[in-house]
C-alpha cells in the first residue's frame, strides 16, 4: 500500500549483474534486483536457491566475483562490513546473535552510540550520553522489551531474542534493513506476534526480507522476488508471483498458498 | 545502592593500605609494594582478557617494557641528562606500554580467540630472545639499574615512601581502569567479548576497536612494570619470559576475571603466598599448580566470583548458618593439605643430594630424615601412618562438610517464600529480611 504511490522512487539498494562462485561452483549467477525506498521487499526461493549468500554478499561478508551492489547510487561492493553498515545497510541474522552477558538496554545502546559518534569514547560516562540513553528507552519500548530491560540478553526467550537482535539492526536507523528469515523457529502466535511487530516498528523504512512462511511474506511485504539456482526468475506484487507459471514449477508442487 | 557499597569498600581498603606501613616490618612492607604491583599488573590485564574477551599470553612484554622505560628515565636523571620528577617516572612506563601495545596489537588483534593468544605468546618471546642482544636498551644478561632520585621532601630511600608512591599510582590507575569500563569505549569492549561478528555489522571498525582497547590495558601494564622498575632499582631482560606471562594469567584466574577487583584479589595473595613459600620450600611451584587447579575445578569464578556469588545470593543474616558447615570445610581442608604437605616434603627431602649421601654412608640403609624441627624413620609406622591418618580424616570430614555445605548454602539462598513454605522453626527473623528484600 504505501509502496504504490512510490514506485517511481529511485531504488535504494540496487543490485546488476551479481555473480559469486566459490571455486568452480556459481552460487549466484547474475542477480538484477531493485529495491525502491519504502518498500518491503521479500526475497523468496527454495532451499539452496543462494539466499543467504546474496544476503552475506550485500552486508558485505562476501565480496562478489562480479556486479555491482548499489546503496542510494553509490557502489558497496566489497566494502568492509562496518563501512557497509554506516552507509545505511543493517542486517539482521537467521541465528540468534546478540550480545548474551550484556542486559537488553545495552545491546540496543551499542548500535545507537555508533550513530552518535561514540564510536571509541573514552573520555564521557556512557551514563551522561542523554540522547543516546533517551533514545535506547525509546527502541525498548516500541519493541515492547519494557519488562525485559535489565535482564541479561542471554536469559530471554528465544522469540524476545530475535526481537532484540532485529531492533539492535534497526537502531542503526539504515536507510535499507535486510532481514534473514525474522520468523525462522518460531511458533505460529509467536509468527503472528513478530510480523505484527515488524510492521509497526518498519512503518516507513525500506526492507528486503529472506523468509520461507508465505503467509508472512503475503501479510509483511508488498514485492515479491523469487530466486531460484541463483537467478532471479520473477519480480512483482504477492498476487502476480503466486501465480506466475515458472514460480509455481520451481516449487516443485510445493504449495504457494 | 551497589555502587554506594562498592564504593565505601574501595576506600575502606584505601584506607586500611595507607596505614599499613606503621604496622609492617621492612620485609612485609616490600611483600606490601610487590603485591600492589602485582595487582595493578592483574587488573591492567584483565581490562584486555576479561572485558574484551582478549586472552594475551605476552603481557610481560609490556609490562617488561614498562620498567625498563622507567630505568632509563630514572638513569638519565641520575646521569644529569636531564630533569624528571621520580613519582612521574611511571608515565614514561605508560607511554611506552601504549606505544608498544598500539604497534604489537595491531598484528595480534587482527586474530581472535587462541590465534590472538599465540600471536601475543610470539611477540612477547621475540622481545625475550631480541633483548639480551640489545645490549644498549636492555643491558646485557645482569640488565640495567640505577638509583631512585630524590624529588621536593622526599628522598625516596626508604621503602614506607616508595610504599606510598607506588599506593598512590595503583589507586588513581586502579579508578581510571574502573571508569573506562564505564565509557563507551568500555561498554564496546563487552560487546566485543560476548560477539564480535555483531559489532562489526553495527558498523564498528572491531579491529581498530581492540587494537585501541589492548593498547590502553598494554599502558596500565606499562605503569606496573615501571613501578616494579622503582621498587627494585633494576631489572634485566628475563622480566619478559614467558613464565612472567603465564603468572599473571594464572593470578587473574585465580582471582576471578569475571569481577572486577577479583584479579587484583587473587594476584595479591599469590604474590604473598609465592614470598612466603618460596623461602620455606623448594616445591611451593608445585603447591601453586594445586590452587590453581583447585580452583578451576571447584570455583571457576575465582576468589572475586566467590566473593560476589556471596554477596549476591546470601540473605543478610544468613550468614551464620554458613559458619558452622565453612568451618568444618575449612578444617577438612587443612588435614589434607596437612598430608599433602607432608608426603611432598618427605619425598622432597629423601630425594635431596644430601640426603642420599648420608644413606650411602649408612651401608645403602634408610636413615631418618629432619623434616619440621622433628627426625623421621622411613621405616617406622608414625612415618607412614601420620599422613594416611590425615588423608584419611580429611577425607571422611570432607564429603560430611559438602553435605552440610550444600544444605546451608540453599537454606540461606533460598527465596524467602519457599523458606516460608519448607516451614523452617527459624523463621521469623528470615521473613521480616524477605519483607525488606
Amino acid at each position: 500500500m504505501n509502496a504504490s504511490g512510490m514506485t517511481a522512487a529511485e531504488p535504494v539498494l540496487e543490485l546488476k549483474g551479481l555473480r559469486k562462485s566459490f571455486g568452480e561452483t556459481q552460487i549466484i549467477r547474475g542477480v538484477d534486483l531493485a529495491v525502491k525506498r519504502g518498500q518491503r521487499h521479500a526475497l523468496i526461493g527454495p532451499n539452496g536457491a543462494g539466499k543467504s549468500t546474496l544476503f552475506n554478499l550485500i552486508s558485505g561478508h562476501y565480496v562478489p566475483t562480479s556486479g555491482e551492489i548499489l546503496l542510494n547510487g553509490e557502489s558497496i561492493a566489497g566494502l568492509a562490513p562496518h563501512i557497509i553498515n554506516r552507509r545505511g545497510l543493517s542486517r539482521s541474522f537467521q541465528i540468534t546473535n546478540v550480545f548474551p552477558r550484556m542486559s537488553v538496554a545495552e545491546n540496543l545502546r551499542i548500535s545507537i552510540m555508533g550513530r552518535h559518534g561514540h564510536r571509541f569514547t573514552l573520555f564521557q560516562a556512557i551514563s551522561a550520553l542523554k540522547a543516546v540513553n533517551d533514545e535506547v528507552d525509546e527502541y525498548i519500548r516500541k519493541l515492547r522489551l519494557e519488562r525485559r530491560r535489565n535482564d541479561l540478553a542471554g536469559d530471554l526467550a528465544y522469540s524476545e531474542q530475535r526481537i532484540l537482535e532485529m531492533g539492535m539492526s534497526l537502531a542503526t536507523e539504515p536507510s535499507v534493513l535486510i532481514l534473514d528469515e525474522p520468523t525462522a523457529g518460531m511458533s505460529r502466535e509467536e509468527t503472528a506476534y513478530i510480523v505484527e511487530l515488524i510492521r509497526e516498528v518498519t512503518e516507513g523504512r525500506t526492507l528486503l526480507v529472506v523468509e520461507h512462511d508465505m503467509s508472512v511474506v503475503f501479510t509483511l511485504c508488498d514485492q515479491v522476488s523469487v530466486l531460484v539456482y541463483g537467478e532471479v526468475i520473477a519480480t512483482g506484487d504477492p498476487a502476480s508471483v503466486r501465480a506466475n507459471k515458472k514460480v509455481q514449477e520451481a516449487y516443485l508442487g510445493e504449495e504457494v498458498h | 545502592m551497589k555502587f554506594s557499597r562498592s564504593f565505601m569498600l574501595a576506600i575502606v581498603a584505601l584506607a586500611i593500605l595507607a596505614t599499613l606501613p606503621l604496622f609492617l616490618s621492612g620485609n612485609l612492607l616490600n611483600a606490601a609494594i610487590k603485591m600492589m604491583i602485582a595487582a595493578l599488573f592483574a587488573l591492567a590485564f584483565t581490562l584486555a582478557m576479561g572485558q574484551a574477551g582478549m586472552l594475551s599470553f605476552g603481557h610481560a612484554a609490556y609490562y617488561g617494557l614498562g620498567a625498563f622505560a622507567a630505568l632509563h628515565l630514572m638513569k638519565g636523571v641520575e646521569q644529569q641528562l636531564f630533569w624528571f620528577p621520580t613519582p612521574l617516572v611511571p608515565l614514561g612506563g605508560a607511554v611506552v606500554g601504549f606505544l608498544f601495545g598500539l604497534l604489537f596489537g595491531w598484528f595480534a588483534t587482527q586474530r581472535s580467540g587462541v590465534y590472538f593468544s599465540m600471536v601475543t605468546l610470539a611477540l612477547a618471546e621475540l622481545l625475550f630472545t631480541i633483548a639480551p642482544t640489545l645490549s644498549g636498551v636492555f643491558g646485557d644478561e645482569s640488565g640495567i639499574s640505577t638509583i631512585r632520585g630524590a624529588w621536593w621532601v622526599f628522598s625516596f630511600g626508604p621503602d614506607n615512601q616508595v610504599y606510598y608512591l607506588t599506593l598512590a599510582w595503583v589507586a588513581i590507575c586502579s579508578l581510571l581502569m574502573w571508569c573506562f569500563t564505564q565509557t563507551p569505549l568500555g561498554r564496546l569492549a563487552l560487546a566485543l567479548r560476548d560477539n564480535e561478528h555483531r559489532v562489526r555489522f553495527l558498523g564498528f571498525n572491531t579491529h581498530l576497536a581492540r587494537t585501541l582497547i589492548f593498547a590502553i590495558s598494554c599502558l596500565f601494564t606499562g605503569v606496573a612494570g615501571a613501578l616494579l622498575a622503582i621498587a627494585n632499582e633494576a631489572t634485566n631482560y628475563t622480566i619478559f619470559a614467558a613464565g612472567a606471562s603465564a603468572n599473571v594469567v594464572l593470578q587473574t584466574f585465580i582471582g576471578g576475571a569475571g569481577t572486577f577487583f577479583g584479579p587484583a584479589l587473587g594476584a595479591a595473595v599469590m604474590t604473598f603466598f609465592a614470598r612466603v613459600t618460596s623461602d620455606l620450600t623448594r616445591s611451593w611451584l608445585l603447591y601453586q599448580g594445586v590452587i590453581f587447579v583447585l580452583v578451576m575445578l571447584f570455583a571457576p569464578g575465582g576468589l572475586g566470583g566467590l566473593v560476589a556469588t556471596h554477596a549476591q545470593k546470601v540473605r543478610a543474616g544468613a550468614w551464620r548458618g554458613l559458619i558452622g558447615p565453612y568451618a568444618l570445610a575449612l578444617l577438612a581442608g587443612l588435614l589434607l593439605v596437612a598430608g599433602l604437605v607432608f608426603t611432598v616434603e618427605s619425598i622432597h627431602v629423601v630425594l635431596t643430594d644430601a640426603y642420599l649421601a648420608a644413606t650411602r654412608a649408612a651401608g645403602g640403609k634408610w636413615v631418618p630424615f629432619k623434616l619440621f624441627g622433628t627426625s623421621f624413620a622411613p621405616d617406622s609406622p608414625v612415618t607412614w601412618g601420620l599422613p594416611i591418618a590425615l588423608f584419611a580424616a580429611g577425607g571422611l570430614l570432607l564429603p560430611i562438610a559438602r553435605r552440610m555445605t550444600l544444605a546451608a548454602w540453599r537454606e540461606a539462598t533460598a527465596l524467602p517464600d519457599v523458606v516460608g513454605s519448607t516451614a523452617s522453626p527459624s523463621s521469623p527473623a528470615r521473613k521480616s529480611q524477605g519483607a525488606a528484600t
